[in-house]
Parts: C-alpha cells; structure tokens; sequence
C-alpha cells in the first residue's frame, strides 16, 4: 500500500506540475486541463493536496492575481526546484513507461522480444 | 486589516453564492480546518479560498460538493491538512500575546469605567488586590486555553455527523464551557483578598487598560 501510494503520488505531483510549467493556472483551471488531457479521475479535488504538497516543498508557489474572468485567483507557478524535480520524475517516468504499460497489457508480448 | 482577516471576510461573502446542499457541505469542511490549530491560518484561509472558488465555477457546471470533496469529506480534509504547513511559533506566541493584553486590557478599563459611574452614587474604594488579579487573569487564560481545545475537540469529532450527533456535542461542548466559568468564578471568590493591595485613581485603570488594548490591537496585527 505504502508504495503504491506513494508511487501514485509521484505522478500525481509530476502531472500538476507539467500542466503549471506551461502556463501559471488557478486550480479550477487546472483540473480543467487535467480533464481535457484525459485524466478525470485526478481532476477535481484530488489536486488541492497535491497542490498543497508542491508548495510545502517548494516546487510551485501560489500569487494571488485577477483572472480572465474578473475576480482574483490564486495561480500557481512553477519554481526553479519545481523545474528541476519536475525534469527528473519525467526522466524516470519515461524510461520506465514504455516497458511498463508493455507488461501490464499481458499478452505475454514481452517475451516475444527476447 | 490582516490578510487572513481579509480572505475570512470575501469567504463570507463568496459562501453566499453556493446552493444550500453545497453550502452545508463545505462549511462542514471550513469547520473542521479552522477548528484545527496545527495548521498555519494563512494558508488553511487560503486553500478555503480555493476550495470555494472551485466549488462555485464546479457548481455552475452543474458539479455537486460530493463530487468535488469525494465520499468522505473527512478524509478528503485529513489529506488536506496533513499537507498544509503548521502554525509558526511566531504566529503562536503574538496571538497568545494579543490575548492576554487585551484580556487584561478590558479589565483594567472596565474596572475604571465602573468605578467612574459608581462613584456618582456612592464613594468607592478603588484599591485591588495583586495576588487576586494576577490568580484571577492566570485562572482565565487557563480556562480557556484548556476550555477551547477541549470544545474545538468536540466540535471536530462531530463536524460530519448527522444532525442529532452534532446537536449532542454541541450541548456537551456547552456544558464543558459552562463549567470552566464556573471555575473561574469559584477561584475569585476563594481567593478576594490576596497578595499586596493598590489603590489607583478611576482614570488610571482606564489609561492603563487602553494602553494594553492597544498593544493587544498591535501584536494581533502583527500576526499573519
């Protein structure tokens, strides 16, 4: 449980921080994004412990600012360690994606490649 | 103004906005984080904020609450708070600080004023006893550091309760309440006459109890 969780909170904290490295978002912004990328499962109130995590490790950090819409929101913007650690977990993550998602499908395709 | 007091206010304002089922829900919510003193204030006020923002744009999209906090609110405010950052030892102590001198301040000032209208009917002895004051000030701010924490304790086990459960506790938090009162009356009575008397003019204790609300308005603002 321990590793699962913690495994799903590294990419949880990968995927809020992509979509913030693009461009500075408020969080209903952002689980917009989050939806229309296909992950609606993470989007609604699962981001703000997440968001909360980030800032306490100082990967982004929240201004508040007016929105598009008028009244004032809090964006969150990716810091110089976000950038950093968000480049690592990407790292990890790809190197480990492909072979992955390969041996979860469980057609047995992985031992064709040996 | 403080900042924090400043997001208390929008939040009152902005609460308005939700439907009733979604505002039951989040001050369920709002309750059980500001009831939580771990926290640092500025940031639980700020992602309240948040969360309200959120839930007035998702409800307008035709989103419930439930959708938004998930099954269990409780637990969704557990994850919230154990990722929220604590209340700093500075914030703590000019609190506590801002507490006392006002506590004491509107004792001294009332004690005055009292006197000044009492006065107009029948002479007054203006002397206080130290011992008194200070057992009687300490007793207070010991009731009601235990009597808050106790209270907020009760009130946060039942904040996601059904009606009945909350209705219990809040009798019970009420009860408690009325007996740390009742201490503090019995500790003043026990002890009337304790320690060094002084003997000050009416508008002294007023100049002094304004001074120490003052400082008290002064330290509170200074916290975040």
């Amino acid at each position: 449980m321990a590793l699962r969780s913690q495994l799903l909170k590294g990419v949880l904290d990968a995927c809020v921080m992509a979509v913030v490295e693009e461009q500075p978002v408020y969080g209903y912004e952002l689980s917009q994004k989050l939806q229309a990328i296909g992950l609606p499962d993470i989007s609604d109130g699962t981001i703000y412990p997440v968001l909360l995590r980030l800032q306490k490790n100082g990967f982004i950090r929240g201004e508040m600012r007016p929105s598009a819409s008028g009244p004032n929101r809090k964006y969150y913007f990716l810091t110089d360690q976000g950038q950093a650690e968000l480049e690592q977990i990407a790292a990890e993550w790809l190197e480990i994606a492909k072979p992955v998602s390969q041996l979860l499908k469980r057609g047995g395709g992985y031992e064709k490649d040996r | 103004m403080r900042k924090t007091d400043e997001l208390i206010e929008e939040n009152n304002h902005k609460r308005e906005l939700l439907n009733v089922e979604n505002e039951k829900v989040y001050e369920d919510l709002l309750l059980y984080l500001r009831t939580d003193l771990r926290i640092d204030e500025h940031a639980g006020e700020e992602i309240l904020m948040d969360l309200l923002d959120h839930l007035v744009e998702a409800q307008e999209d035709g989103k419930s609450a439930k959708e938004l906090f998930g099954e269990s609110p409780q637990k969704y405010a557990d994850e919230l708070i154990e990722n929220l950052p604590s209340q700093k030892r500075r914030n703590v102590f000019l609190f506590s600080a801002s507490q006392v001198l006002g506590l004491t301040g509107w004792f001294a000032a009332s004690f005055g004023m009292i006197s000044l209208i009492v006065s107009f009917f029948r002479p007054v002895d203006n002397s206080i006893a130290l011992g008194s004051l200070l057992l009687m000030l300490l007793s207070v701010m010991l009731v009601a550091f235990v009597g808050v924490s106790v209270i907020f304790k009760i009130i946060r086990s039942s904040v996601f309760q059904a009606e009945k459960k909350k209705w219990q506790a809040y009798v019970k938090a009420g009860l408690y309440g009325a007996a740390a009162f009742a201490c503090v009356v019995l500790i003043a009575w026990l002890f009337q006459d304790f320690g060094p008397v002084i003997k000050l003019e009416w508008w002294l204790f007023l100049l002094i109890g304004l001074v120490l609300l003052a400082f008290s308005k002064l330290m509170y603002k200074w916290s975040e």
